[in-house]
């Protein structure tokens, strides 16, 4: 009964955590926009938390500059299992035009598994949201291994 | 069969389960509502359960430089603290534990959930949540002069009435002053104490434009940085039930009277009114406010809301 619960809960309310490694900033309004009346992505449980401890999935944007790269590995090692990554636009994936730069350091593959990745520069809120629902499919599964 | 009696009010009617289970459905109207004012669809009411048997089912890490045990243990007398203070409050005729002097019981058990979260903060050992504990402090120091007053105001108006001009400080009495008299919120020298009562509310719970302590955007949560599953489900059901206790404690004080008679019915629209506190001094001012800074709380709470419940105090006193 309460495994069926907590099973079901991890399904309606996935808290995020946003970690910009070096980002231009787009994806990080789109995000934002992702949380505005607009979209609303409260209605199915979303919530930005202001502390890596407290989140489920961890959205990442940008390039992964030598600055971050640290506090990148350091910081998805703080959230609790089961979490999930999910690669917010082009330069996680590929350092899109940042590639070949002396202060670049990615793609985020090289360090962390990556769940899901939301491609586009900066990727429109829909496919953000639509990433996100396979992302709770991802910690619903993870969560389900975990036991 | 009094053991049991006790046991069924600790556990289950005005104790732990009851006020859980108002407390999460309040704070889901809180959200609900608050997204309603902005426009949005909001999560739907039962969210807060879903949040918390969600953490339930999260992975627990206590940092290497937390003081283990009482990291995990002052969510815990938090929560203690807030079931015994729901055990105190009357709704309508009904009442658990009745003293003579069950307000100052109150004050002292509300002051030991924000007690427990500096004490969880500063065994967590955060830089940040050090920042938030400290704010805390200056929260606690800001509300608890006017809410005292409050208290006083209301204590000295039923103990014209019913104990010969001493003050009162059972809520029992309150209740009963109210049955024969009418609400408390009817008596016009009242009113700026229910204000002044109204606008402690918000900053008793943590919430909006009082939220110095737990200001998520400045200081990553405050004294909560490092807490993650069970500790972390706790402090929220802590945060939930803070707010049906405040509110029915306001229900309580000004908004209480014969009630129907009728158990269920009463309790119904004791949590009926809370609802409706929730929506009028919590939502409405967490979706038109933004956070104030430190000092303004501090500069806030001991100019408005002392005044208006000193207003009040002095009108009583003179017998208005």
């Amino acid at each position: 009964m309460l495994k069926e619960l907590i099973a079901k809960s991890f399904e309606k309310s996935p808290w995020l955590f946003h970690l910009n490694t070096g980002s231009c900033n787009g994806c990080d309004i789109e995000i934002v926009s992702v949380i505005t009346p607009r979209y609303d992505a409260e209605r199915m449980g979303f919530k930005l938390t202001g502390t890596p401890r407290h989140a489920d999935i961890v959205l990442v944007t940008g390039p992964i500059t030598s600055q971050s790269k640290d506090r990148l590995i350091r910081t998805l090692a703080q959230v609790p299992d089961p979490k999930v990554v999910v690669a917010i636009g082009s330069c996680p994936r590929s350092t899109n035009v940042f590639n070949g730069s002396y202060s670049v350091e990615g793609p985020l593959d090289k360090y962390v598994p990556i769940d899901v990745s939301v491609a586009g520069c900066p990727p429109k809120p829909e496919a953000i949201i639509d990433g996100l629902a396979k992302a709770i499919e991802i910690l619903k599964e993870k969560r389900r291994a975990m036991k | 069969m009094v053991v049991l009696s006790y046991l069924f009010y600790v556990l289950v009617f005005p104790g732990l389960l009851f006020s859980t289970i108002v407390g999460l459905i309040l704070s889901g109207i809180d959200r609900k509502v608050v997204a309603r004012m902005q426009k949005r669809i909001g999560p739907p009411i039962i969210q807060p359960f879903y949040d918390f048997f969600k953490l339930l089912g999260k992975e627990t890490i206590v940092p290497r430089t937390a003081s283990r045990k009482t990291f995990l243990y002052a969510p815990v007398i938090g929560l203690l603290a807030l079931v015994t203070v729901a055990l105190f409050i009357p709704m309508f005729k009904f009442t658990a534990i009745s003293t003579v002097a069950d307000i100052i019981v109150i004050i002292y058990l509300l002051t030991i959930p924000a007690v427990a979260l500096i004490i969880g903060g500063a065994a967590s050992g955060s830089p940040y949540a050090g920042v938030g504990i400290s704010r805390e402090m200056v929260a606690i120091i800001s509300y608890e002069l006017p809410l005292v007053i409050v208290l006083l105001t209301i204590g000295k108006k039923v103990g014209m009435a019913l104990n010969n001009g001493a003050i009162t400080f059972s809520l029992s009495q309150i209740v009963n002053y109210q049955a024969q008299y009418g609400p408390m919120i009817t008596k016009w020298s009242l009113i700026p104490a229910a204000i002044a009562l109204l606008l402690i509310i918000p900053i008793k719970v943590g919430s909006v434009p009082f939220d110095i302590a737990e200001a998520e955007t400045e200081i990553c949560e405050g004294p909560l940085v490092e807490y993650s599953g069970v500790p972390l489900a706790i402090f929220k059901l802590n945060h939930a039930i803070k707010m049906f206790i405040m509110t029915s404690l306001f229900v309580t004080l000004f908004l209480s009277g014969k009630g129907t008679g009728i158990l269920i019915v009463d309790i119904l629209l004791q949590v009926i009114l809370s609802a409706i506190v929730v929506i009028v001094s919590i939502s409405t001012l967490k979706a038109i406010t933004a956070r104030l800074k430190v000092e303004q709380v501090l500069k806030f709470f001991w100019t408005y809301p002392t005044a208006l419940a000193l207003l009040s105090l002095i009108l009583v006193w003179m017998g208005f």
